[in-house]
């Protein structure tokens, strides 16, 4: 099934990636990139996934709280599947017994 | 691991995102110890062989997260073959998670394509790093090989044509051994995301299962593979502060692009020492 507004954003988003993959390749190989440009582009990945899971950090709900405290922790300890499992259980665990 | 990342250029080594090409770079695969005399009479399908062989052990690492996310989307209602069209059109696993994470129905066409964008801005630099070794290709030639600029196969692209750098000559990529890449990388990324998409509906509850905190921790993992020390997280930590700030005072999706513009607002005006 193919609704009409998710086929258009599918289609942008494929229009801008691709934007970015050739621009930097046609346009920027031929000015090179102020210090501060560079910066900003390098921080801009991260800044985008925080926000999109601000969500999670906005909750006041305990067992939420401590599970994403557990999941914190896994990831920067661990590979992506434990930390998934790891925040998987945790949640549904402690969901389950204090609610 | 040190050698390597102290000969490559800042801007090379400014846009590593996620971990597996970190790791992987580091890696030796098992075609480099060949003698060199077996890679000049090579031709143009064992280079293409070459290629798979150095991308292979890394889909393994892949293939998890084309599940994860699939499975997501399926849950969010998008149909096998939305799924199936995103992740094949766009070929970028980052910008796709973000869409996910925000898709609603029917999804907000102008957040989901501007963060699309804001996320997919390192390949700007990629490409850029890229144009010095694509001189002898064809514009449209180019602009095909573009298309399949995915992080890992950038990073490992980059490695082997720097590895035939001579004095007075730029190693120039090889167009074989990309596409050996880029087969591996692609058919799993859209088979794994696929497969996900497929089974993601048929899990039950995702509140009570506790589901709901899978995308998250992918979100944290990947965050740490763009991890470069304290001073470089700043951006992120008020990008964090204000997008809960403004997702708990207005409804919306403001928060994101509220959150992201702050951050970015901090990197622009305090731009810190690099750690790396």
């Amino acid at each position: 099934m193919l609704r009409r507004w998710d086929l258009l954003t599918i289609l942008g988003m494929a229009f801008v990636t691709y934007l970015t993959r050739v621009m930097g390749f046609w346009v920027l190989r031929r000015h090179t990139l102020g210090e501060k440009a560079t910066i900003v582009l390098e921080a801009a990945p991260g800044c985008v996934l925080i926000c999109v899971i601000a969500p999670v950090f906005a909750t006041s709900r305990p067992s939420n709280l401590v599970a994403l405290g557990l999941t914190v922790l896994a990831a920067t300890r661990l590979p992506m599947l434990p930390t998934v499992a790891i925040g998987v259980s945790s949640a549904a665990l402690l969901r389950h017994f204090f609610g | 691991m040190r050698n390597l990342r102290d000969k490559t250029e800042p801007a090379e080594r400014a846009v590593n995102f996620g971990q597996f090409e970190m790791n992987a770079l580091t890696s030796e695969g098992p075609e480099r110890s060949k003698p060199r005399i077996a890679k000049s009479l090579s031709g143009p399908l064992s280079e293409v062989r070459r290629g798979a062989l150095r991308i292979a052990p890394l889909l393994i690492g892949v293939a998890p997260f084309g599940l994860v996310l699939g499975a997501q989307a399926g849950q969010k209602g998008l149909s096998v073959v939305e799924v199936a069209l995103m992740c094949g059109l766009n070929f970028a696993g980052g910008s796709e998670f973000v869409a996910i994470e925000l898709w609603r129905n029917p999804p907000l066409l102008f957040l989901i394509v501007g963060m699309t964008f804001l996320v997919n801005s390192r390949h700007l630099l990629m490409g850029a790093t890229l144009a010095p070794r694509m001189r002898t290709l064809s514009a449209r030639r180019a602009s095909l090989t573009l298309f399949f600029m995915a992080d890992e196969i950038w990073a490992f692209g980059l490695e082997e044509a720097r590895s035939r750098d001579q004095e007075y000559a730029t190693g120039q990529l090889s167009l074989p051994y990309y596409a050996g890449l880029a087969a591996g990388l692609y058919g799993t990324w859209l088979i794994s995301t696929t497969v996900g998409a497929l089974v993601g509906p048929r899990v039950g509850n995702p509140q009570v299962l506790g589901l709901d905190m899978a995308f998250p921790a992918v979100f944290l993992v990947i965050l740490k593979g763009l991890w470069k020390g304290h001073k470089a997280a700043i951006p992120w930590v008020v990008s964090l502060a204000v997008a809960v700030a403004l997702h708990l005072s207005i409804s919306g999706s403001w928060y994101v692009a509220g959150g992201t513009v702050a951050g970015l607002t901090v990197a622009y005006l305090f731009p810190g020492q690099k750690e790396c």
